[in-house]
């Protein structure tokens, strides 16, 4: 069963190329061209992935991601025309995965999209602590207390990695390969966003942030549990 | 801890204050206010006038005093002695005077003097017998008691002994019971006594009132110049702040305007030069202001036209990419021609890419529609990262490339992507240019800054052609084929970049000898550094006099560039926006190499 892609791109020649170049390496691709279609398009035909365009009629890129992310942990990787700071850090924050800038290499994509369906490793515990909150890996699962977190994969992902070794301080380019599972060099502003978006959820307070820190020149570390 | 500025100020102050005294206070003062200099020369020349003329005044009055008084008293004194004579005279009708009749006379003839003396102040009168005579009758010479006997000199005594017919005066000083002393005249004459020979009659008279008017005269106008002289002062003040007022008010509203408050003016009032000169300041304002605003208007009209394109172009481009790449990855299901077709297609798409790219970053940087993405980096990683992904195309080549980092440990507030594309701009052009020959890169850094320098031993460039390598689309030998592509921007760009950090990108080159190229950024992004932790000519040239005499990059001389290791680096003149050169003509197909200004979405 091939792997279900859904392209959201209001220009139909690129949507039919993506379409093309998708299919030559064993995907299913879906289209709609709307931004206010696009949830009712993910709702129908159940992506595993979601390939979004930011400048779309109907609904914005960003609003259509929002609210996919409020729906679902779906990957969703952004395809932007502006490679601005501000406009891939917006696209970042409003929930999507990573993004590519147009143009772009087409075996890059595909690369990306085959590292973000690719089943996260066998855990290694059953329960992590971190702070006061408690890391179900089995089940995928973030409680404080009673109450449960929603993390899309990524975030969740990225959480654990930096639960499962406490001590560990990860630079950026560390995280970027275990969570991401980018092997070269990708943009860090990936890691920022994501752990910005990550300490949104889960801090009590995200400007003072206890359970992942900020190793100042280095990268990031999971706090040490309460 | 204050900070090193702050202590060395605080420590000139104290010196300023402490050990100088007030002296370059004034001086700072006299300085920078014109009111005070005005001020303080009119008041010196109406002092110096004033004083002149005070004197003048005085010394003539004195003068003017003291004739009159010696008048009265010569007049006064002659007519005490014709009284006095005309008493001794209206006795000798008997021709032996006895002695009693003498004194008795002499007493006569001392009243009549003293009631006919008039003089305030006191006169005292003696009469003294002329030494050296023999005669038949004496009288005893008397004196008043407060006749101050020690101030008749002899030579006043001789005069008048020796010149009987005329008065002799003498001004001469006396004491007063109080203590001090008061100038007083003493006038002489002969009297002669009936058997008795000839007597001096001497009247010292008390000149003191003379001296009290005197006095009092100069006290008035000492008084009388020094409040004209303040008066004027002030007069001059009133009239300096008048005209410097509008000065002032000009001063201080061009410097509001200069700080970016652009609506200030000047109050325009009446008619006169002051106003013309508000009104025209005004004019300049609104000039100045209306084409701001249209400046920034017309910026505002760039961005978002860059904007637009970079959406617009990107989106077709896009697609005609993916189709190049299908097609090229079935190429080989082709026939030769269409083959060789895809093949030319895949490439000139991406060189077009390529282009665009770095097309729309240079009119980001004219727009000034670029910020800086601060980051703590750690610079020598970095350049290891470059290298490291830089390293097969320069094995292609047969260059070596090494790795000398003896600072740039420590981490720096840059732009990781801008410094990253940049150094891969230098390295690119490095292995490009290099003849195949070792590639050597060198990172420092001191208090301030950080710098990488990339030298290369290829075909380096010509003075000449040193000064336009920054210059758009240029290139030094447009003959030359591009092994690894470029679009000509590569250099604008890093440029542009380095200058946005506050940065320099500098260049040393010599005809066949290679060039090196050092990017300085400071430590901290923006705080624009003259530091220099690598000199841009290359040390194995700087320290030898002989080799730096050769072709020296223009605008600099062969003294400076073997001035040693810490050279200031000479510069590349225009660093803010770049010069546009004139486009170098177009160059043959580019092979399937990747050129050196990548963004960060490839990797």
């Amino acid at each position: 069963m091939s792997p279900r892609i859904l392209v959201v791109d209001d220009d139909p020649a690129l949507a039919e190329m993506i379409g093309i170049v998708l299919r030559a390496d064993g995907f299913e691709p879906h289209f709609c061209s709307d931004g206010s279609a696009a949830v009712d398009a993910f709702r129908n035909s159940a992506p595993d992935l979601v390939l979004l365009d930011l400048m779309l009629p109907g609904l914005d890129g960003l609003q259509v991601c929002q609210a996919l992310r409020a729906e679902s942990g779906v990957p969703i990787i952004m395809l932007t025309a502006k490679g601005d700071s501000v406009d891939v850090v917006a696209g970042l924050e409003a929930g999507a995965d990573d993004y590519v800038s147009k143009p772009f290499d087409p075996k890059e994509l595909v690369a990306r999209i085959r590292t973000r369906l690719r089943p996260s490793a066998e855990p290694t515990a059953d329960v992590l602590t971190v702070g006061d909150l408690r890391v179900d890996v089995a089940a995928h699962e973030v409680r404080r207390g009673d109450v449960a977190i929603a993390l899309t994969p990524l975030e969740f992902e990225l959480l654990l990695a930096l639960a499962s070794k406490p001590q560990q301080v990860f630079t950026r380019e560390m995280l970027l390969e275990q969570v991401w599972g980018y092997h070269y060099k990708a943009d860090t502003r990936l890691v920022n966003v994501h752990v910005q978006r990550l300490r949104a959820k889960v801090e009590h307070d995200p400007d003072a942030p206890r359970i992942v820190t900020t190793v100042r020149g280095v990268g990031y570390r999971a706090g040490t549990s309460s | 801890m204050p900070s090193r500025s702050t202590r060395l100020r605080a420590a000139a102050a104290r010196a300023w204050l402490g050990r100088r005294g007030w002296a370059p206070r004034v001086v700072q003062a006299w300085r920078s206010s014109l009111e005070l200099r005005t001020v303080a020369l009119t008041v010196l020349l109406a002092g110096v006038g004033v004083s002149i003329i005070g004197t003048s005044i005085s010394v003539s009055i004195g003068a003017n005093l003291y004739d009159q008084r010696r008048d009265q008293v010569q007049s006064e004194s002659l007519r005490a002695t014709l009284l006095a004579q005309d008493i001794f005279d209206s006795a000798t009708a008997t021709e032996d005077a006895d002695q009693v009749e003498l004194d008795s006379l002499q007493n006569e003839a001392q009243s009549a003097i003293l009631a006919s003396t008039s003089s305030p102040g006191g006169t005292s009168i003696a009469i003294l017998r002329t030494p050296g005579q023999t005669t038949s009758q004496t009288i005893q010479d008397i004196a008043s008691p407060d006749f101050p006997a020690d101030r008749i000199t002899d030579d006043l005594r001789e005069q008048v002994a020796g010149d009987t017919d005329n008065l002799a005066l003498q001004p001469v000083t006396l004491e007063r019971a109080e203590g001090g002393e008061v100038p007083g005249l003493a006038v002489g004459s002969t009297l002669q006594v009936p058997a008795a020979g000839q007597y001096e009659l001497y009247l010292v008279y008390d000149l003191s009132d003379a001296q009290a008017t005197l006095a009092l005269m100069q006290r008035t106008l000492a008084i009388g110049s020094l409040a004209l002289v303040v008066l004027i002062a002030v007069i001059t003040y009133v009239v300096v702040r008048l005209v410097v007022g509008p000065v002032r008010i000009a001063a201080e509203t061009s410097q509001e305007i200069a700080a970016g408050d652009l609506d200030r003016r000047i109050p325009e009032k009446g008619q006169d030069v002051v106003a013309t000169l508000g009104r025209s300041f005004n004019g300049m304002a609104d000039a100045m202001q209306k084409q701001i605003v249209q400046l920034a208007e017309l910026s505002r009209v760039q961005q978002r036209f860059v904007s637009d394109v970079s959406h617009e172009l990107r989106t077709p481009l896009t697609t005609i990419r993916l189709a190049g790449d299908v097609l090229y990855d079935q190429r080989g299901s082709f026939g030769p021609t269409a083959e060789r077709t895809t093949e030319l297609l895949h490439a000139q798409v991406e060189r077009f890419e390529v282009l665009l790219a770095d097309l729309l970053e240079i009119s980001r940087f004219d727009a000034g529609a670029v910020e800086l993405d601060v980051e703590s980096t750690r610079v020598v990683g970095l350049v290891d990262d470059v290298v490291a992904e830089l390293e097969p195309l320069a094995a292609d080549v047969g260059s070596t490339v090494t790795v000398d980092a003896r600072g740039g440990y420590l981490e720096v507030e840059v732009d990781p992507r801008r410094l990253r594309r940049v150094l891969r701009n230098l390295l690119g052009n490095a292995i490009e240019h290099g003849e195949g020959r070792p590639i050597e890169v060198e990172v420092d850094s001191d208090a301030e800054a950080v710098a990488v320098a990339v030298r290369d031993h290829g075909v380096g460039m010509r003075p000449g052609d040193v000064d336009r390598v920054f210059d758009r689309f240029w290139r030094a030998d447009p003959s030359r084929r591009r092994t690894i592509g470029g679009t000509g921007l590569g250099l604008a760009i890093s440029l542009e970049d380095a200058t946005l950090h506050g940065g320099r990108l500098e260049v040393w080159s010599r005809l066949g000898e290679g060039s090196r190229f050092v990017v300085t950024l400071p430590r901290t992004a923006g705080a624009a550094t003259t530091s220099a932790p690598l000199p841009v000519a290359p040390r194995a040239v700087a320290d030898d006099p002989a080799a730096a005499a050769g072709e020296p990059w223009a605008g600099t001389t062969p003294e400076s560039m073997s001035a040693g290791p810490t050279t200031s680096p000479t510069t590349v003149p225009v660093l803010t926006t770049g010069h546009r050169g004139a486009p170098g003509p177009s160059d043959e197909p580019a092979a399937a190499g990747r050129p050196s200004t990548g963004e960060a979405g490839r990797g």
